[in-house]
């Protein structure tokens, strides 16, 4: 091969390779611009409020999988219907409270609506205010299996290790042989309540931080979408690698054309100045 | 080469360490500060200036009308809360004449910033005080990563501290 097709043929490849560089950055340009904008709003979540607001698109959620149970717990305290959906409890329509254990009952005491999961009481007040979370902490003990009211008005709580009472503060807890009580037991919703409690989850279960992220690392799409992010990630290095080389190629090449352009500019100068100086001695032999 | 190989087998096998979780349960925590002799419970009510008060110092409302604590002598522990980032973290303080006696993560609901459960973190709390503005009188570093935790226990700390010194004077009164 000769130094001119070796030239040629260095030169159809950086060509082939610009080509290159520039379709795969046109193709990449969306990621680019997607990883960017939900970049900076995940960098602003807070003052953008994407932790507190929620999707609404009934598309994107279930997208997500995110549907209303249908099995939703009741039961009555006073004139109240406190309801479990998933690990929310609400007091009628009105979110009041979150759940880690199954709800198991809920009483209607001076004024306080008192909640049972299997591991703690939650007292509110009719306004559906928390008054207080008791937990191990405060004596009750786990495996609580039901909650009433005892025939004289007190609190009791039945465990699998027998019956326990309070005082009316609910302070102080004892043990109790038998309780003649009103056990709290379950009760069905109204139905225009099931539809209120369903329409709440859904508004409240998918926060558009959730969307971003998601978006950001691939991940809305599955397992594909996150080895799809980073695919991009590594075509991201390729052509910041090869631009960079790009750049370094056309630089040395664009050097090397002013240098042979500043040679042949030189050689032009000392031939015309040589012609001149003949010309001009001719002259002068014709003159004498 | 093999023990650069069991090195790296070791290495992977690993594993990240334990993150979130129950690190000591409340009444083991009582069982502890108290060595065993849990004074009886009782409650401040979070009414008129010390439902200010506290939403000031935690900026919004604490999410319950009521607090329980127990007192013995001029020590007062308390078990409270705060949402780090999505999820409460559950702290045992201890009060002792004004001064944080002891500070405790006992449960880490959170992904993340759960750093803040390391003495090198909590050790910073032992001996310092509330000045009348309910800051705290001392500095506490934070923990890279861990931001939103460590401003949640900076709370709480401050919280515990303005909560001893309502139910120390009124134990002062009652005296």
């Amino acid at each position: 091969m000769t130094r001119h097709n070796k030239h040629k043929s260095a030169g159809t490849r950086l060509r082939s390779l610009y080509l290159w560089h520039r379709w795969i950055g046109l193709l990449s340009a969306a990621f680019v611009i997607l990883l960017s904008l939900t970049g900076l709003a995940l960098n602003h979540t807070e003052e953008l409020a994407l932790d507190s607001t929620h999707v609404q698109s009934p598309a994107l959620l279930d997208w997500y999988g995110i549907r209303a149970p249908t099995e939703i717990t009741a039961f009555s305290a006073g004139a109240v219907t406190v309801s479990a959906i998933g690990s929310r409890v609400y007091a009628d329509s009105m979110q009041v409270a979150n759940i880690e254990q199954p709800l198991i009952g809920a009483v209607h005491i001076s004024d306080l609506i008192i909640l049972a999961t299997t591991d703690k009481l939650l007292l509110l007040t009719d306004d559906g205010e928390l008054v207080e979370e008791m937990g191990a902490a405060a004596g009750i003990p786990a495996g609580i299996q039901a909650i009433g009211v005892t025939s004289d008005g007190r609190l009791v709580i039945s465990t699998a290790n027998g019956y326990r009472t309070t005082d009316s503060e609910l302070l102080a807890w004892q043990e109790i042989a038998q309780a003649d009580a009103h056990w709290s037991g379950p009760v069905t919703p109204d139905p225009a309540l099931v539809t209120a409690l369903q329409t709440s989850y859904l508004g409240n279960g998918l926060p558009v931080e959730r969307i971003m992220l998601d978006l950001h690392s691939g991940r809305i799409l599955g397992p594909w979408g996150v080895y799809l992010m980073d695919g991009a990630a590594i075509v991201f290095l390729l052509l910041a690698c090869s631009g960079i080389w790009l750049w370094g190629k056309r630089r040395a090449s664009a050097r090397a054309h002013r240098r042979r352009a500043g040679t042949q500019t030189h050689e032009k100068h000392h031939s015309a100045e040589s012609t001149t100086a003949s010309q001009r001695q001719q002259h002068e032999q014709s003159q004498q | 080469m093999t023990r650069l190989f069991t090195l790296l087998l070791l290495f992977l096998s690993a594993g990240p360490t334990p993150a979130g979780g129950t690190y000591q349960s409340p009444e083991d925590f009582l069982d502890e500060v108290f060595a065993g002799a849990v004074p009886a419970a009782q409650v401040l009510w979070l009414k008129d200036d010390v439902r200010e008060t506290s939403t000031a110092i935690m900026g919004h409302r604490y999410p319950a009308i009521r607090v329980r604590y127990w007192l013995a002598g001029t020590r007062s522990a308390w078990i409270l809360e705060e949402i780090g980032k999505e999820q409460p973290i559950t702290t045992g303080i201890v009060i002792n004449n004004h001064g944080i006696e002891r500070l405790r993560v006992l449960v880490f609901r959170e992904s993340r910033g759960w750093e803040v459960k390391h003495p090198f973190f909590t050790d910073q709390f032992p001996g310092l005080g509330i000045t009348p503005a309910y800051e705290l009188d001392g500095p506490v570093d934070g923990v890279s990563g861990a931001t939103l935790s460590v401003r949640a226990l900076k709370k709480l700390a401050r919280l515990a501290l303005y909560f001893h010194s309502q139910v120390i004077t009124d134990h002062d009164a009652t005296q």
